[in-house]
């Protein structure tokens, strides 16, 4: 992950992975496969949390949930449990704020997609969308 | 003459408008969802897109002989003189009582018309997956259509040639009349 | 080749509540009833699969209601309404039990055109007859969603009523008395 990028990874409500996407997009070749594989650690790890903290409130937006070394990991439930969780290295609220918001629309798209369920792959279009969103707002 | 037609569609405009906003309503999401969990449990249980279509457009057939009842009862309707006015009675009546939806009229005929969809209730939120790209997900309207005209005794086919699901601008729908099934018209009985 | 889709504009479309007749849905309902009836053995079987079909409908309908509030909020009271139009006629606590709720309905939408069914349609709504998973049929979807496991199923009270009758995982009372 280049500096100031961001890890994003959508876990559906029976805690499978369903979607994830890294921003800026990773270059040509990817050397760092087990820093990759930490970063999914690190994540896996914050899910606990936010399986704690959501019973302690009823937003969406759970902001900062876990800190590993100089990353910070933000995450966001929705009504019917899914958990997006983010992984970046720089402080930027109001960005993650944001984004998380926009991925919510996309994903709310993407489920009343009678077609799409949480087993399937995801259509590439919501992929587009969501990359759209990362250049945006990171 | 084409003043009394355009005065003819603007009353029954008026009409559509009129009777879908005094049946009861629910929810478009409902509906639609609904509809979704059809379609895809036909797929799964025919496992061929062509099959599916088959079954979709015949529900829509059973639905569309009910329908028809329905239409006839709510909107107080005068007999059509052509099928060119059926055409705008389908339209601007049945689609609107029923979706809630303006449907425009295309190159009508005395035997065949098309109706151009912009808005399709039942289709809203979906993306065809590729193995599923020539699946008519709006088949069932074409089983209704065939299903409410046979009841008025006008047999015809029904196709869809163009779907926005497809990549097209409208859903187009097009009606051919193959056989008038009495020779006459049956008087009113209202 | 297939051109992907792009709807006109989903936060447009989806903004406010749009409706459609009750009887353009009661129709379509019967005829999914008829179908399915042609593909089952048994009322139970029927049941299980109104269930799942309601399962699909109730998770994306929770989403879809909690994402038009836009308030950001993981609020589920709003769901009933936004898909029946109403709240349903009662909730109430089942005496002597701690786990068990019951919704009363009147008259539901999906049985109101429906008389001559085998099983009470509401099944379509409820669900939950098989305990693993627990969490199957619309409101029990939309618990589970909520992440409240529990069981519902539909059943015809002696007034004529259908009751949803919702127990809940034990593992939710305990969190309750924990947050208490």
């Amino acid at each position: 992950m280049p500096a100031g990028g961001c890890l994003f990874v959508i876990v559906g409500t029976d805690d499978k992975p369903i979607y994830q996407a890294e921003f800026p997009e990773a270059r040509s070749q990817r050397r760092e496969d087990t820093l990759h594989l930490n970063q999914l650690t690190v994540i896996h790890a914050a899910l606990d949390m936010v399986d704690e903290l959501v019973w302690g409130t009823q937003a969406m937006y759970l902001k900062q949930v876990d800190r590993f070394n100089d990353f910070y990991v933000s995450a966001f439930v929705t009504a019917s449990h899914a958990r997006f969780m983010l992984l970046h290295d720089a402080r930027n609220e109001d960005g993650v704020k944001q984004f998380f918001t926009d991925a919510y629309e996309a994903y709310v798209r993407l489920l009343m997609n009678p077609f799409f369920d949480s087993g399937a792959k995801v259509p590439a279009s919501f992929d587009q969308r969501i990359r759209l969103l990362g250049k945006k707002h990171f | 003459m084409a003043s009394e037609a355009e005065r003819k569609k603007v009353a029954l405009r008026r009409l559509g408008d009129a009777t879908f906003s005094k049946v009861d309503k629910v929810s478009a999401e409902l509906f639609s969802l609904t509809y979704g969990a059809v379609v895809t449990q036909l797929l799964k249980d025919y496992e061929d897109v062509a099959a599916a279509n088959v079954q979709l457009e015949k529900m829509g057939y059973n639905m569309g002989v009910r329908m028809v009842d329905e239409l006839l009862a709510k909107a107080s309707l005068a007999q059509c003189a052509s099928f060119s006015e059926t055409a705008e009675v389908v339209a601007k009546v049945g689609f609107k009582m029923f979706l809630g939806v303006n449907v425009e009229v295309a190159a009508a005929t005395s035997s065949e018309f098309r109706l151009l969809l912009s808005e399709n209730p039942l289709a809203e939120f979906v993306e065809l997956p590729e193995e599923c790209s020539k699946l008519e997900y709006s088949g069932l309207l074409c089983g209704v259509l065939r299903g409410a005209l046979e009841m008025v005794q006008m047999r015809v086919e029904c196709s869809l040639l163009r779907d926005t699901l497809w990549g097209d601008e409208v859903t187009e729908i097009r009606v051919l009349l193959k056989e008038r099934l009495v020779e006459e018209f049956v008087d009113d009985d209202e | 080749m297939l051109k992907l889709r792009r709807p006109p504009c989903f936060s447009q479309l989806c903004a406010a509540q749009r409706v459609v007749s009750q009887s353009a849905f009661a129709f379509l309902f019967s005829e999914m009833i008829q179908y399915s009836q042609t593909r089952v053995n048994t009322a139970d079987e029927l049941i299980a699969k109104l269930e799942d079909a309601g399962v699909g409908v109730g998770r994306r309908a929770l989403e879809l209601a909690c994402w038009r509030e836009r308030s950001s909020k993981r609020e589920t009271r709003a769901l009933w309404k936004s898909l029946f139009g109403a709240h349903a006629d009662s909730l109430q606590k089942v005496q002597d039990s701690d786990d068990e709720f019951m919704i009363v309905e009147k008259e539901p939408l999906v049985n109101a055109f429906i008389s001559s069914a085998p099983v009470n349609c509401a099944a379509f709504v409820a669900g939950g007859r098989t305990p693993s998973p627990p969490e199957s049929g619309r409101l029990g979807r939309r618990l589970a969603a909520a992440q409240f496991p529990a069981e519902v199923s539909a059943h015809d009270n002696e007034e004529g009523a259908t009751v949803l009758l919702i127990k809940f995982a034990p593992e939710v009372l305990e969190r309750e008395k924990r947050q208490a």
